[in-house]
């Protein structure tokens, strides 16, 4: 089964933002940011930019009708710097002009002077100064405090992972135009259209119904079109308000990468008890996120962190502290996996010091340690349906590690320069929005006289699949051939309030949603066919490819007679539906409650060949064993993972975020910044998909599949540190990822530990 | 200045500035807006075209030097209603997510199947490394192309 928009892709049909035909006397903005990552604004001129050829206008703070205010969580960020800019790549203004390259000589002939404030960078450091987006948050479970004397073992330590620049292929875009009534309609590359709107109309100074957003895909997400679609799309309808004309805005590649949120570094020291045969008695860790200049999303994300703090793993004993620290970069944002990746590259650090320690392998303490159903997390929910066990099980018959440990240890008996190494990792994920409010969707289902059906929800398309899914989903349930039926784009008018498309929910709440919508409509089709068919009992009506049945009898009534029929007896073709999970809640008081719907669960092994005398490695293969409950659509969940994984190598070993000292970033190109290439796949990658585990909180017993296979990723890293290892048994190493080519020479030959300098 | 070029197997005639790319050229005057760009200076590959038979970044090519060749976009590649091989396998191994990348990939994949029917896999990596794509680990993009091979051969 082939995604939904895929036949148009490969025929380069499919329109993203860009590629839409823009209105007669488009214009486009270019952005004027900070080049300073702290700063007064002394003074700013922007009278040589006026001289330029085409240019319409110059926007900044004072030009905003509204509130300048974007914050989402907190209110501590502003579409435009007024007084002081926080980090380099902080907006100052927009210029607009007729052509691009007409904005973009404005904006260079902008001057900006700056008083340059002390700016702070390090997470750590930000935390000593108190420099925090909200207050610690903290996890617990059992009391760490007491535990420790019962361990046979205590070790500490800390663990440092990078962040990553999500380089969705289509850079942030949106075009913004007036519409009749003084409104604004954008079309923007968001995975949160409602944020958009409720944005602009805030920024604007305009009720949200005069703002419309209408989404038609992405061109990748990842996390990096949550929240941070939204200050371009603002701007863009800012100027187009302004102007009462057409406005473009596209950021470049460089910009996008210098000025955009990326995934949040963390530094995190751990403290881990065990007792002599493995098992985890006490864990304790406090993790720095390093959240940039303002909040964003960075609280949700810490919570997700500590929601993933134990990982796979039921530790009695459990005390995570989790701070957000404000620094001078650019406010970090969602990113697959959205802080639990951080959280379980701790525990999983932790356990690789307990084990060396130990002299034993980490998957004996891993093993020991996984849940069991009706285990407690910190967060007091317990495992429900829980496959954990399974899933490392299964890896280990079908994949058989000990078989692949001999030949490893053989290997690197023989060859002195090249070292193998294999890791264990299993995942644990929950699923849902963990701010409650946000896990609802909606449906709107038409059916036209012809036979025709249009479904409208809030999921984005970014790649995922979710159009192709909910089509499935809605063919099923209207039992009617799934050629008939179209995804719309996600507009604000035609589904309200969204929640963005991300936490991997977008087919389980907007599938839920459209089941339910079928439902409707399929309820009114059966009472008009009873009556088509001089019938009594609509109970007894039912349809089965597009054909009605009475009593279990095929009758001559067929899907589309029946439409027709239905609208000449005026009864209504449309249906909307709204879902929200049931039974989920979380008390922030407390940091107790039931906050996911359900986990999905998987187990990888990862094997990687290293170059000990250059550095470089490559990864070998991957090997799953992953809980999809019952799929939906198998291709596409299989190249999700897949996706997932490779992602996950680079977030682990490639892709490597660097700042000068004055907080500049370096890495602001596809040259200097690395994602996995063609050349960095893993020669194997192998998934199983875990039987008979239909997921009973899941649309069509599915499971959410978008995040959870990235943290396979974190495999490679500590298959890396085995054959390192090898090579170097004496090797004393910090856990920090990415471990690129040259930090893994470095560590090899002491030259430098890994770690924090 | 006067470009006149053969485009999907159509000769064309146009009056283009020298500054203008030809990926600009293809976007903004004949609308074809398969060709993708994805990093304008030469590092993505989602602005692919075919050029004289060759895969090309158009974002690095002046729109004045398509001048007597003939170029292949994204467009031209399937036979009206029907697609290619290629596309269908694309489509089959479900080396297709968000599309971005999609009709770069599927270019660079041509141009190497023309040239070099039965590729290695070392050869199929050669001939899209200079394609990203941040969706889908490039497996079955890899799968894809050598399954069309597979089926060219027999
Ligand atoms: S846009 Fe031409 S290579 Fe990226
Ligand atoms: S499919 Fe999204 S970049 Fe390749």
């Amino acid at each position: 089964m082939k995604n939904y928009d895929s036949i148009r892709h490969t025929r380069g049909e499919s329109l993203f933002v860009d590629d839409i035909a823009s209105p007669e006397g488009t214009l486009f903005g270019y952005v004027f940011y900070s080049s300073v990552a702290h700063g007064k604004i002394l003074n700013l001129d922007f009278s040589n930019a006026w001289y330029v050829d085409g240019i319409k206008g110059i926007f900044s703070a004072k030009d905003i009708p509204g509130e300048n205010q974007i914050g989402g969580i907190v209110r501590d960020e502003n579409l435009f710097a007024e007084d002081t800019v926080h980090f380099i790549g902080h907006p100052i203004a927009l210029v607009v002009a007729e052509t691009f390259l007409q904005a973009h000589e404005a904006v260079k002939k902008i001057k900006c002077e700056f008083e340059k404030l002390p700016a702070v960078f390090d997470p750590r450091e930000a935390a000593a100064k108190d420099q925090l987006i909200v207050k610690p948050r903290i996890f617990s479970l059992g009391n760490v405090d007491d535990a420790w004397n019962s361990c046979d073992y205590v070790f500490e330590g800390s663990a440092e992972s990078g962040g990553q620049e999500h380089l969705y292929l289509e850079t942030q875009a949106s075009l913004a135009f007036p519409i009749e009534g003084g409104g604004i309609k954008i079309i923007s590359s968001t995975q949160g259209p409602t944020t958009v709107q409720r944005t602009a109309a805030q920024v604007l100074a305009l009720p949200m119904h005069k703002i419309e957003v209408d989404v038609i895909r992405l061109g990748g997400g990842f996390g990096g079109k949550e929240d941070q679609a939204t200050p371009w799309a603002v701007m863009a309808a800012l100027a187009a308000l302004k102007l009462n004309a057409p406005v473009k805005l596209i950021l470049p590649r460089q910009e996008d990468i210098r000025i955009t949120g990326k995934r949040h570094p963390y530094s995190s020291d751990f403290k881990i008890g065990l007792t002599k045969d493995g098992k985890i008695i006490a864990y304790e860790a406090t993790y720095y996120q390093n959240a940039g200049a303002a909040a964003d999303l960075s609280p949700a994300i810490l919570d997700r962190t500590l929601f993933h703090c134990t990982n796979s793993y039921f530790i009695p004993n459990v005390k995570a502290t989790a701070l957000s620290c404000r620094t001078n970069l650019t406010p970090f944002t969602a990113f697959r996996g959205f802080g639990g990746p951080q959280g379980m590259f701790v525990i999983e650090s932790a356990i690789h010091k307990a084990a060396q320690k130990m002299g034993v392998d980490p998957s004996v303490i891993q093993k020991k340690n996984l849940l069991n159903e009706g285990d407690e997390f910190p967060y007091g929910q317990k495992t429900l349906n829980c496959h954990i066990k399974k899933c490392y099980e299964e890896v280990e018959t079908r994949y058989n590690p000990k078989e692949i440990y001999q030949r490893i240890a053989e290997f690197n008996e023989k060859n002195k320069l090249v070292k193998k190494g294999a890791a264990i990792i299993p995942v644990t994920f929950g699923i849902s929005f963990t701010t409650t409010f946000l896990n609802q969707a909606s449906a709107l289902v038409h059916l036209y006289t012809d036979g025709s059906v249009s479904v409208s929800s809030a999921a984005i398309e970014m790649g995922q699949g979710v159009n192709e899914k909910l089509r499935m989903i809605a063919a099923n349930e209207l039992s009617i051939s799934i050629e008939r039926i179209k995804i719309e784009s996600t507009n604000t008018s035609r589904a309200s309030n969204t929640s963005a498309t991300a936490a991997s929910k977008g087919t389980d709440l907007n599938g839920f949603a459209v089941i339910d919508a079928c439902k409707i409509l399929i309820e009114r089709l059966r009472k008009v066919a009873s009556e088509e068919l001089k019938q009594t009992n609509p109970e007894k009506i039912e349809f089965k490819n597009e054909i009605v049945f009475h009593a279990g009898e095929k009758t001559g009534l067929t899907f589309s007679k029946l439409v027709k029929a239905a609208y000449s007896k005026r009864i209504s073709l449309t249906a909307q539906a709204h879902h929200s999970t049931p039974n989920i809640y979380f008390d922030t008081k407390v940091n107790k409650g039931e906050p996911f719907a359900y986990h999905t669960y998987g187990t990888a092994i990862v094997e990687v060949t290293l170059d000990c005398l250059r550095g470089i490695y490559k990864v070998d293969s991957v090997k799953v064993v992953h809980d999809f409950g019952e799929t939906i659509n198998r291709t596409i969940d299989l190249s999700q993972a897949e996706g997932g994984i490779v992602q996950g190598i680079g977030w682990m070993t490639c892709e490597e975020l660097k700042w000068n000292n004055e907080g500049k970033l370096l890495t602001d190109s596809l040259s200097t910044y690395k994602v996995p290439d063609i050349y960095a796949v893993p020669k194997e990658i192998k998934i199983h998909f875990l039987e008979n585990v239909p997921n009973p909180f899941g649309p069509n017993k599915s499971k959410a599949i978008g995040e959870p296979p990235f943290m396979y990723g974190i495999g490679a890293y500590f298959a890396l540190v085995n054959a390192m290892k090898a090579f170097n048994p004496n090797l004393d190493l910090n856990y920090s990822a990415p471990l690129t080519p040259e930090k893994v020479l470095l560590t090899l030959y002491n030259k430098r530990q890994i770690g924090r300098e | 200045m006067e470009v006149r070029f053969k485009l999907n197997g159509k000769e064309e005639e146009v009056t283009t500035e020298p500054y203008l790319r030809l990926i600009d050229l293809l976007r903004d005057y004949f609308n074809l807006t398969g060709t993708k760009e994805g990093c304008g200076v030469g590092e993505c590959g989602a602005c692919t075209v075919l050029m004289n038979g060759r895969a090309v970044n158009s974002c690095l090519v002046l729109a004045a030097q398509a001048n007597d060749s003939e170029i292949v976009t994204i467009e031209g590649i399937a036979e009206g209603e029907v697609l290619s091989s290629l596309q269908k396998n694309f489509l089959t191994y479900g080396a297709v997510q968000c599309g971005f990348c999609t009709p770069g990939m599927v270019l660079s994949a041509s141009a190497l199947l023309d040239q070099n029917p039965n590729p290695t896999e070392e050869e199929i990596k050669d001939a899209i490394a200079g394609n990203l794509c941040r969706c889908t680990g490039y497996k079955q993009i890899i799968e894809a192309v050598k399954e069309t091979a597979k089926e060219t051969i027999e």
